[in-house]
């Protein structure tokens, strides 16, 4: 992509004019911190002051102990190690088993091309309760619940068409004068996927596994069925539970350090993986 | 190459997070998976056994506290395994699939009615058992040294009228007051029926005090109840299990609402409540009333102030073609077996030591409720309770069978909460109700 | 080519078998047992009795899965075009070349990583609430105040959970516009300022019609999760189900799992029959919207 280049007085004008878009996405964007802000504010209080709705006073001070309270009592760090595990597993050998596939559904021409194409798409469409039940009802039988590498299992299972899916459109649009180049210089078509196309489509793929990441690092439903177990549960049914946990002892300064506890890793490490996405964004979808 | 390089930072940082959080919590946790220990701290487990038990409560709740300490005593001195499973809530939906696959459990507990009703055909028979002697019985047998009134109601709601299930916490759905707030409005007497109940909604309002309260997890009990004080406890269960409100009671009822809103004795906050804001009004003292179980002064022990006093009465009679106030949702939680375990005696023996002795009295004592031992005393916050409970001749079903139906519970919530909050009248409440 | 064709299956085996395990297999299952009566999800297949449409006559006589229908519907719509028009517009604004654009872009799509049970609790306990949260204090700000709104009311939590949801939702999708945006070659805009064209126009003209694909892409995403909305309806009502915030997904888990209230039957024929009726309004979605964005540009 070429970027366009403005310079001198323009670049004022221009910022000018774009004013009302700044002012927009600005309110945006102070609203959110407003949510986070008060959740934050709302950990060092206590319950009695939250529901008095005297907190921003904090006239008895910041109350550090909830964090420690929220931390000893539940054991947020077992729910991060699991969490961690789960994606980063799923989230590479998704890429691993979709990549390829997407690579020959959008370069080769082949019977059934189509009919696989519209049936990974189909995939997308089917909620995930209607695969949960059956997959219930046979991994109970085989009594592999709470068993964390099935769950793994099925989330790379359910993210390969979507994957695939996301992908098809890098791959497509790779030029095919590459493939051509490396069959004259005797490279063999295995290799050329591997070594030329693959890290040719790298914004795609680190943009969908951060989708897949971020997706997995969040996921409730399937969780909370097959890996409920203290010892297994990822972080977003660890919250829930803490959450849950926190109502009945009506502990809410308590509950909503737990809740920072939980979001502050999350959001760095966001903050660590969108700066990924910049950079491939950015530096990799060069045309021409 | 990126790709790699951005993978590798990120599973550092990963595992710098790891490390750090790991070594806090394993120094500071310490009623987590008591499991883990026990089988540590005995010297020869006697025959390697291993219990499973899932609990109701959570780890953080005072209970799941008390019940992990009890298990870790019994695990030390018998050498048996016990995983502890803290489920939270869910265990209303986790257990019976669990259950059904296979897998082992050999302990649980829940509320009475679940346990015995929804879950009753997993249970096993707990005559026997339970007429042995123990040793924290001193040789009598263990029916004979606990609550005798609990154990009947568990034999009564047991399959075929047998005891399948060992109760503990008992509980009574009732009126829970603040009893300072009565104080200032100058109200002496509890009050036993409607018009009283009115009477007294006045003079808390003269003081600027809100009279009542409600929320979304509680509308249906409410509307059971007071139907049921309207048209009495049979009509009340027909109308919750065919969904027919055609019941000229059913306008009685919304006019009573109507009435509450309109003269200002109920929550504006009320029908917005979603739980569990109704009891954090009660907390910050600015509503005198609720309707609910002898567990809250628990729920809301640490946002209310440290001298709170409460205060429990039975639902108001509304009618004399309804139900007196002897007819009371009493109840408790109980423990319950597997009828497939494979230790049934060993299983027993740690229900005993939760209902008896020690830890039957830290129980009730930590979670504010009621020990299971013959004639103990209740805490302070539920002495009025203990009246109620005596004094029951009839048992309600939860919310008078008015939560079985998802569609009805839904309806009410939504019907009441706008009755409430004077978006709908008593007749439109009656005409919704009846579609 | 037929050298090729090994490399061809090798490729695609592992992405194939893993849909044949674990999309193909259950849902032939889930439509079968949408057929039959079955009590637990976990029943072998002898405890099955056949029940003919009974299933689907079931949820459609249930007042409050009818209700659940609406509720998506409403969310699909409503919430779909609000959620489409805010990102399209974010992502404009952020692709016409304001500084610090990472930063927005960061700020923006933050809700959506952060998870749906704190967000949830956050809108509940702060924004939502009648006493002291923000809503409520904004409108006493500007004297309002005496006429506190229920805005978890019965007659509003839905749209207060939609609103809660919705702003969850437009950074992902603004993201996917933006990609779509800057695949666009700037030359093309070059040339049409270059011949008088203005921002409106070159909107109109160029970004719009370029952005078909992204914009399927976007719907099809949309609906998919749209149809599995779940945890907001569980934060907006923890304990049973309420008429405003019901979406087919909470009823089917209260069906097949049992709901809070003491005494439940499970019903996972229902249930299953639930998950066949969804999964026919996305198809039915899915090929709607391919008929309608038809796309001129390269994606699948």
């Amino acid at each position: 992509m070429v970027k366009s280049v403005t310079g001198g007085t323009k670049t004022y004008k221009k910022h000018l004019k774009l004013a009302p878009g700044y002012i927009i996405v600005s309110i945006w964007v102070i609203f959110t911190f407003i949510l986070i802000g008060w959740v934050i504010l709302a950990s060092f209080s206590t319950t009695r002051e939250i529901f008095d709705g005297q907190m921003l006073k904090f006239s008895t001070g910041f109350h550090f102990e909830n964090y420690v309270k929220a931390w000893k009592t539940n054991k947020v760090s077992v729910y991060f190690l699991n969490s961690v595990l789960y994606t980063i597993v799923s989230c590479s050998i998704i890429v691993c088993i979709a990549a390829p596939a997407s690579y020959v559904l959008a370069r080769f021409r082949f019977k059934g091309n189509n009919l696989l194409q519209n049936m990974f798409v189909s995939a997308l469409g089917i909620p995930a309760i209607m695969i949960i039940m059956p997959i219930f009802s046979v991994v109970s039988k085989l009594e592999l619940t709470n068993n964390r590498w099935l769950l793994i299992f099925l989330y790379i299972c359910i993210n390969v068409p979507f994957t695939t899916f996301f992908l098809h459109p890098f791959f497509k649009n790779l030029p095919k004068s590459f493939e051509e180049a490396a069959a004259i210089d005797g490279c063999s078509p295995i290799k050329t996927f591997w070594v030329i196309m693959l890290p040719l489509v790298q914004p795609g793929i680190i943009t969908v596994t951060i989708f897949n990441f971020i997706t997995i690092w969040n996921e409730y439903f399937m969780a909370l069925i097959f890996a409920n177990d203290n010892k297994l549960r990822p972080v977003a049914v660890g919250l829930y539970s803490m959450v849950q946990s926190m109502r009945y002892t009506g502990d809410w300064a308590g509950m909503f350090a737990a809740v920072v506890i939980v979001f502050l890793p999350t959001f760095i490490l966001y903050i660590f993986l969108s700066e990924k996405i910049i950079a491939g964004v950015t530096g990799g979808a060069i045309k021409g | 190459m990126k790709k790699r390089a951005s993978i590798l930072l990120i599973f550092i940082m990963a595992l710098s997070v790891v490390f750090t959080s790991c070594g806090s919590t394993n120094s500071n946790s310490t009623n987590s998976n008591s499991s883990e220990s026990s089988s540590e701290t005995t010297t020869t487990p006697a025959k390697n056994i291993k219990l499973v038990y899932w609990t109701m409560w959570n780890e953080t709740e005072p209970q799941g506290q008390v019940i992990a300490e009890a298990v870790e005593a019994y695990s030390k001195q018998t050498g048996i395994e016990v995983e502890l499973n803290f489920n939270g809530r869910d265990i209303r939906k986790n257990l019976q699939p669990a259950l059904d696959a296979g897998t082992q459990i050999d302990i649980f507990d829940e509320d009475i009615d679940r346990v015995n009703s929804t879950w009753g055909n997993y249970l096993l028979d707990l005559e026997e058992l339970s007429t042995k002697s123990y040793p924290s019985t001193n040789g009598k047998p263990f029916t004979e040294v606990v609550n005798k009134a609990l154990i009947d109601i568990a034999r009564q709601v047991g399959p075929n009228g047998r005891l399948s299930s060992i109760p503990y916490q008992p509980f009574a759905f009732v009126v829970m007051y603040n009893k300072d707030i009565f104080d200032q409005a100058g109200i002496t007497s509890i009050p036993k029926t409607w018009e009283e109940l009115l009477e007294a909604c006045e003079k808390i309002k003269s003081i600027g005090k809100i009279p009542w309260t409600v929320d979304d997890a509680y509308m249906a009990a409410l509307v059971g109840y007071h139907l049921a004080r309207t048209i009495g406890m049979e009509e009340t269960l027909k109308i919750a299990n065919d969904n027919s409100w055609d019941h000229p009671g059913v306008l009685e009822l919304a006019k009573d609402w109507e009435e509450m809103y309109q003269k200002g004795y109920i929550s504006p906050n009320a029908a917005a409540n979603v739980w569990p804001a109704g009891q954090q009004e009660i907390a910050q003292e600015s509503v005198a009333m609720y309707l609910n179980g002898t567990w809250l002064p628990n729920e809301i022990k640490s946002s209310v102030k440290p001298d709170f006093r409460w205060g429990t009465f039975a639902y108001p009679s509304v009618s004399s073609d309804g139900d007196p106030i002897t007819y009371n949702n009493i109840g408790g939680q109980c423990f319950a077996i597997n009828k497939n375990t494979q230790y049934p005696q060993e299983a027993f023996d740690l229900i005993v030591t939760l209902t008896t002795g020690k830890y039957d009295t830290k129980l009730a004592q930590e979670s504010l409720g009621v020990p299971m031992g013959l004639d103990s005393d209740w805490p302070e916050q539920l002495t009025e309770a203990k009246t109620v409970f005596e004094n029951t001749t009839n048992r309600y079903i939860w919310a008078v069978g008015m939560e079985n139906s998802a569609d009805v519970n839904a309806k009410i919530k939504k019907n009441f909460a706008l009755l409430i909050s004077g978006k709908l009248d008593a007749q439109g409440f009656a005409e919704a109700m009846k579609n | 080519m037929k050298k090729n064709r090994a490399m061809i299956n090798a490729f695609l085996a592992p992405a194939v078998l893993a849909y044949l395990v674990v999309f193909l297999y259950p849902t032939l299952r889930t439509i079968v047992m949408s057929f039959f009566k079955v009590e637990s999800v976990t029943d072998s297949v002898s405890k099955w009795k056949f029940f003919g449409l009974g299933n689907f006559k079931t949820i459609f006589s249930s007042e409050l899965f009818i209700t659940s229908l609406k509720n998506i519907g409403n969310i699909w719509l409503i919430g779909g075009i609000s959620v489409m028009v805010l990102a399209l517009l974010f992502a404009v604004i952020l692709t016409s070349g304001i500084k610090f654009k990472s930063f927005y872009r960061s700020a923006i799509y933050l809700p959506n990583v952060v998870s749906a049970v704190a967000m949830g609790t956050m809108w509940i306990n702060y924004i939502y609430n009648t006493d002291f949260g923000l809503l409520n204090r904004i409108l006493a700000f500007f004297g309002q105040g005496n006429k506190k709104v229920l805005w978890l009311g019965p007659d509003r939590i839905f749209w207060s959970m939609l609103v809660a949801y919705c702003f969850g939702m437009v950074g992902y999708h603004m993201l996917i516009f933006m990609a779509g945006i800057e695949r666009i070659p700037q030359d093309y805009y070059e040339a049409a300022t270059i011949e008088g064209a203005n921002i409106w126009d070159r909107f109109i003209k160029i970004t719009l019609p370029l952005l078909k694909g992204v914009t399927r892409s976007n719907i099809v995403i949309w609906t998919v999760t749209t149809v599995g909305f779940f945890v907001w309806g569980q934060i907006f009502s923890p304990v049973n189900l309420s008429a405003g915030t019901a979406a087919p997904m909470n009823y089917m888990y209260e069906l097949v799992f049992g709901s809070s209230s003491s005494v439940t039957v499970r019903d996972s024929g229902a249930g299953a029959a639930i998950g066949v009726l969804m999964t026919l309004i996305v198809v039915t979605v899915f090929f709607a919207t391919t008929f309608i964005v038809r796309n001129d540009d390269s994606e699948m």
